[in-house]
């Protein structure tokens, strides 16, 4: 599978495209700096070590950080390494390259004008707000423009996964024979997933909130817009995690000196998130009084199933690093491990951001299971478990990732190789430490998303230790953090201002031990699973859907736009339903021969 | 030296999460630790890695070929 036969590094080979995935990549590092500044301003806040804003405005310093961290700075560099790994595993450039600036244009559009509307919460001088935090919950409501800044960004990505899309079938016409490479076939199943996840996200944004910040509409129901925000909310998740994934399977063996372990293995992992991503958003909303228990148990055991991939994950990951440990000469039971390349911050980063997956996947589980929920739910364990996802095994493989990528993108080498070694270990470090102090706080029943979570009379009491100790704890993890980001920066910063290099690597995946040709063609068949994830979507949402509009009503309780009824309801949903299931079949070629028509 | 300051700097860096819930692990077995004390424990379990690693090792010892292999890099 190695793919540039022309060797050489990304920017000899695809300059116009370097010129965008690096645009990307920067921009993302401007929201991860944005994003950080933020982070430590409210943990010193909360801790009350240090405070310089009002409480009031913690919703607006919360909102900036979730959205720039969550939003902004991980969609921007997935579309940066996708495009990246699209290119290189075609070995051809986009098709054009003022269509992908478009889509990078509408996606940095959009961020502004969120990020204005959420900035302007600081000042009371422009009568703009979003404190609504990422999840944007009515009845919190924001100004239009931050919904209109998420709808454009949105649509930016769409146009990106086009993009990907129109690479392959271009490809596709040259090697009619040939399986999709696994890395375009990841960066394909992963869009897919995108396309079904967002029209959760659409729909509440395009027909409630945004007619309903614009005024159009008086009110909205709020279990139904939280509902469809969580239809979107659950798979963005894999949506971050999904390229982190893709750095494991692809590179991370390469790193070690070895090969992947299986192809096929990889390829089902990514169909099994493409299936389950979605039908699971529920398990969110385990406390939402107006969703039923059985509902909430189907989510549930859904949600049990989607552990599977990310074992596979963990499996094959870990047996090709051990491979290329043996390949190193790496003996013994454990012994291999010392074999691997610590010293690299490449590898280095992204085993670190594995282990920490894997203690986040431990309270996951937690979070899933329905009845131990109840005993965390809406406390300082939940951002405790999604920083070890999303805040490392995403962000600390991207930050690993970019120590390879940037490279290749600029032709430079890295500005320093032992700052990036201690960036990554400090962020393993910082993490530990604020991580674990939010899981043990939680379980003392500590809330969340609040500037004051101490209350009049009431002491939260620690088994062992004390709330002093863990809200220290916190501090420190933070303070760790903001350092491990500021020497991040800087190496991008010192590797942009670095002169060009000759010695750099060549740009090339890793080899496979068991190639694509070992597994079954039907695998690369993206209509098929994509009609099934679809049929899924539909069997797990629409009862529940339904009933909440029954009880809540389409915009609210009392207010009924048009007569909504529970009969013309299913009928509505049935029609639906077999339009989209036949939407779907034909989509392929419709977009296909739309696309031809229009471009060429 | 025994490991490369590299290797030091990942072995530390994984200690650091078992020095933090240690004390939650000993106070299981009714070992109850004070701040002060876990911290001076997790210092003292660092100190020792240190003087592991730093210990003058025989010469000949085979703890660095493997280190002779390209990363790849
Ligand atoms: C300097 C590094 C960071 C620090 C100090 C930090 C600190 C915090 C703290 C203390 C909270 C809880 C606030 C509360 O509920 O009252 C929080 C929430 C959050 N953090 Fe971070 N964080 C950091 C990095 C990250 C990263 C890298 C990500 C993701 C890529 C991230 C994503 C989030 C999200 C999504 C929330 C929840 C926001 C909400 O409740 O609406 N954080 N962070
Ligand atoms: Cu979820």
């Amino acid at each position: 599978m190695t793919m540039s036969e022309s060797g050489g590094t990304y920017i000899d080979n695809f300059p116009a495209e370097a010129r965008v995935v690096r645009s990307a990549l920067y921009s993302s590092f401007l929201a991860l700096a944005l994003g950080g500044l933020f982070g430590i301003i409210q943990t010193l806040h909360r801790t009350d070590i240090y405070r310089f804003i009002e409480s009031d405005m913690y919703y607006t310093v919360l909102t900036a950080h979730g959205v720039f961290l969550v939003v902004t700075f991980t969609i921007f560099f997935l579309v940066g390494v996708f495009t990246w790994a699209v290119t290189t595993s075609l070995d051809r450039g986009v098709e054009d390259i003022r269509f992908t600036w478009l889509w990078y244009g509408l996606m940095t559009i959009g961020t502004v004008m969120a990020a204005a509307a959420i900035l302007a919460g600081f000042t009371d001088s422009i009568d703009m707000s979003a404190d609504v935090l990422f999840t944007f919950y009515a009845p919190l409501q924001a100004h239009w423009l931050f919904y209109l800044g998420l709808v454009v960004f949105v649509v930016g990505t769409w146009l990106a996964g086009a993009d990907w899309f129109r690479s392959w079938w271009a490809w596709k016409q040259e090697n009619p024979d040939e399986r999709i490479p696994l890395p375009t076939f990841m960066v394909l199943t992963t869009m897919l997933m995108w396309y079904i996840a967002t029209i959760g996200i659409a729909v509440s944004i395009l027909v409630f909130l945004l007619p309903w910040s614009l005024g159009i509409i008086d009110s909205v129901n709020p279990t139904l817009t939280r509902t469809l925000f969580w239809f979107w909310g659950h798979p963005v998740v894999y949506f971050w995690l999904l390229p982190a994934y893709m750095m494991w399977y692809v590179m991370l063996p390469k790193i070690s000196g070895g090969k992947l372990f299986s192809d096929p293995l990889a390829r089902v992992v990514f169909i099994l998130f493409l299936l389950l991503s979605t039908p699971v958003g529920i398990h969110h909303q385990y406390l939402d009084p107006g969703i039923a228990e059985g509902f909430k148990f189907i989510a549930m055991t859904n949600t049990m199933f989607l552990l599977l991939p990310s074992l596979l994950t963990a499996f094959t990951v870990v047996a090709s690093m051990e491979h290329g440990a043996r390949q190193r000469g790496g003996t013994g039971y454990f012994g291999w491990l010392k074999a691997l390349p610590w010293r690299d911050p490449v590898f280095a980063g992204m085993a670190l951001a594995g282990l920490m997956f894997a203690a986040g996947g431990f309270s996951g589980m937690i979070n899933a299971g329905m009845n131990i929920n109840y005993l965390v739910h809406n406390t300082l364990w939940v951002p405790g478990h999604f920083h070890l996802t999303v805040g490392t095994a995403s962000a600390l493989t991207f930050m690993a990732a970019t120590y390879w990528l940037l490279p290749q993108l600029t032709g430079k080498a890295l500005w320093n190789r032992s700052v990036a070694l201690v960036q990554v270990v400090l962020w393993f470090l910082g993490m530990t430490f604020m991580s674990n102090s939010m899981h043990r706080a939680g379980l003392l029943g500590i809330p969340r998303r609040t500037a004051e979570p101490q209350y009049q009379g009431f002491e939260f009491e620690a088994g062992v230790g004390s709330v002093a100790e863990l809200d220290f704890q916190l501090a420190l993890g933070g303070a760790l953090l903001a350092i491990s980001i500021v020497l991040f920066l800087a190496n991008v910063v010192g590797t942009a201002f670095n002169g060009r290099s000759d010695d750099l690597p060549a740009n090339e995946f890793a080899e496979t031990l068991s190639g694509p040709e070992d597994s079954p063609q039907v695998l690369d068949n993206l209509k098929l699973w994509t009609a099934i994830a679809v049929v899924l979507v539909i069997l797990a949402y629409s009862f529940p859907l339904m009933s909440i509009v029954d009880r809540g009503g389409l915009y609210g309780p009392d207010i009924s736009p048009f007569p909504v009824s529970i009969e013309t309801l299913s009928l509505l949903a049935f029609t639906l339903e077999q339009y989209t299931t036949a939407a779907i079949a034909t989509t392929g070629e419709f977009v296909q021969t739309t696309l031809t028509g229009v471009i060429r | 030296m025994r490991v490369s300051k590299e290797a030091l700097l990942i072995i530390l860096a994984f200690i650091a999460p078992i020095i933090v819930e240690l004390r939650t692990v000993l106070a299981w077995a009714n070992i109850e630790l004070t701040v002060l004390e876990s911290v001076v424990l997790g210092l003292a379990i660092v100190a020792l890695v240190l003087v592991w690693a730093f210990f003058p090792e025989d010469e000949s010892s085979s703890e660095t070929p493997e280190r002779q292999l390209s990363n790849g890099d």
